[in-house]
């Protein structure tokens, strides 16, 4: 039963890998919509935690596979979802790399880097909202996720004091019993 | 040992001679790599990992030269992964080839990794506490910002043009709005993406 889920788990991480061009946060939506509604390995309230544990951590958001994969079969699943999300995009550079390094400066190089552009913010902004429609954002959290943004956008503040901030008040705001 | 002003030319002045085969980089032990990348995997607190790769790949170990870097980003950029693993990989390969790629890689991760994991136990010890939820939710809604925060600025890239903002506004209705399997949109859209960028930089060029 583990096994399977895990198999299942490896063979959506292996294709993902392949378009997660800009990252982890290009694929989440994918992420979500799989883990959660098709091949139900997560509620949709475990998922947003383990989404909001691999914001807050240190490394590439495509670790939260390996959250996954833990929840599945501890050490060794968070082991293989990280080898199944990192080894198809790194054979490619392996393989593809120095070729690509030639030839990105002709026409065509140069369209592939801008056609890929438009592709990635469709993306990105794409998991942004089956994140926020999977933990069904309360009015609260919406204007959170509003301001929290203004903040990142208009300031040089890094993510980590709007983290610990936006924490303490929810756990204030928790401990209350105001949320 | 010629000085790096030097040295710098001298790659270059390689380079133009054979584009195709790179010079050899210098002096890149496998074990000088995994310090390098661990030092660097335990420091990606935040972004900022390209900056924090320059400083150590190019003017600390004088691996690189500062042109060679820079390619080296962009096709750690280009290239479908995450960005901090895709530039320990490409580095590793052009250090040290395939066993450069693999060490550089696992050094990269190995740290990020263990944190996540202890993390996540922590969260499993404490999530019997509705404060742990309501906290990890207001973690989650700054994900979600600097999410959305990423795909302003990177839509900034499009620079106003039109059909570029369909193509993205469309990848956006498909995989967010209509639940399309992510990995056929992708490879759909890339061909026409990529006409519809070659032929505007033409236009721009003859009109």
């Amino acid at each position: 039963m583990d096994d399977d889920k895990l198999l299942g788990l490896v063979l959506l991480c292996v294709p993902l890998s392949l378009v997660s061009f800009g990252g982890g946060q290009t694929i989440v939506a994918s992420l979500q919509h799989q883990t959660v509604d098709v091949q139900h390995l997560l509620t949709s309230r475990q998922f947003t935690d383990l989404y909001a544990i691999s914001r807050a951590s240190p490394g590439p958001s495509t670790l939260i596979v390996a959250l996954i994969g833990w929840g599945i079969s501890g050490f060794w699943g968070a082991v293989i979802a990280t080898l199944a999300i990192f080894i198809p995009s790194s054979a490619l550079i392996c393989i593809f790399g120095s070729w690509w390094q030639q030839h990105r400066l002709s026409p065509w190089g140069r369209a592939v880097e801008r056609g890929l552009t438009p592709i990635a913010v469709g993306l990105i902004v794409a998991g942004g909202l089956a994140v926020s429609q999977s933990a069904g954002l309360s009015l609260f959290e919406i204007a959170t996720t509003l301001a929290a943004a203004a903040f990142l956008t208009l300031t040089r503040v890094g993510p980590y004091p709007v983290l610990g901030t936006v924490g303490a008040l929810y756990f204030c705001l928790s401990a209350a019993g105001k949320i | 040992m010629l000085p790096l002003a030097l040295r710098r030319e001298e790659d270059f002045l390689e380079q133009r001679v054979d584009a195709s085969n790179p010079p050899e980089e210098p002096h890149a032990s496998l074990g000088s790599l995994l310090v390098s990348f661990l030092k660097l995997g335990a420091s990606s607190f935040g972004g900022g990992m390209a900056a924090w790769t320059y400083r150590e790949i190019v003017e600390r170990r004088g691996w690189m030269t500062d042109e060679n870097f820079l390619q080296t980003q962009t096709i750690a950029q280009i290239l479908p992964g995450a960005n901090p693993v895709n530039l320990a990989v490409y580095i590793g390969l052009k250090l040290r080839g395939l066993p450069g790629a693999i060490v550089a890689t696992f050094a990269m991760v190995a740290p990020a990794f263990t944190v996540i994991i202890l993390l996540s136990t922590v969260y499993r010890q404490l999530s019997a506490y509705p404060e742990t939820h309501s906290v990890l939710r207001g973690l989650a809604c700054v994900g979600i910002a600097s999410t959305l925060t990423m795909g302003m600025k990177t839509a900034r890239r499009l620079h106003g043009q039109t059909l570029p903002i369909l193509i993205a506004l469309s990848v956006f209705i498909m995989v967010g709005v209509l639940r399309w399997p992510l990995v056929p949109v992708v490879f759909a859209s890339i061909p026409p993406s990529v006409l519809i960028s070659y032929l505007l930089s033409r236009d721009k060029k003859h009109g």
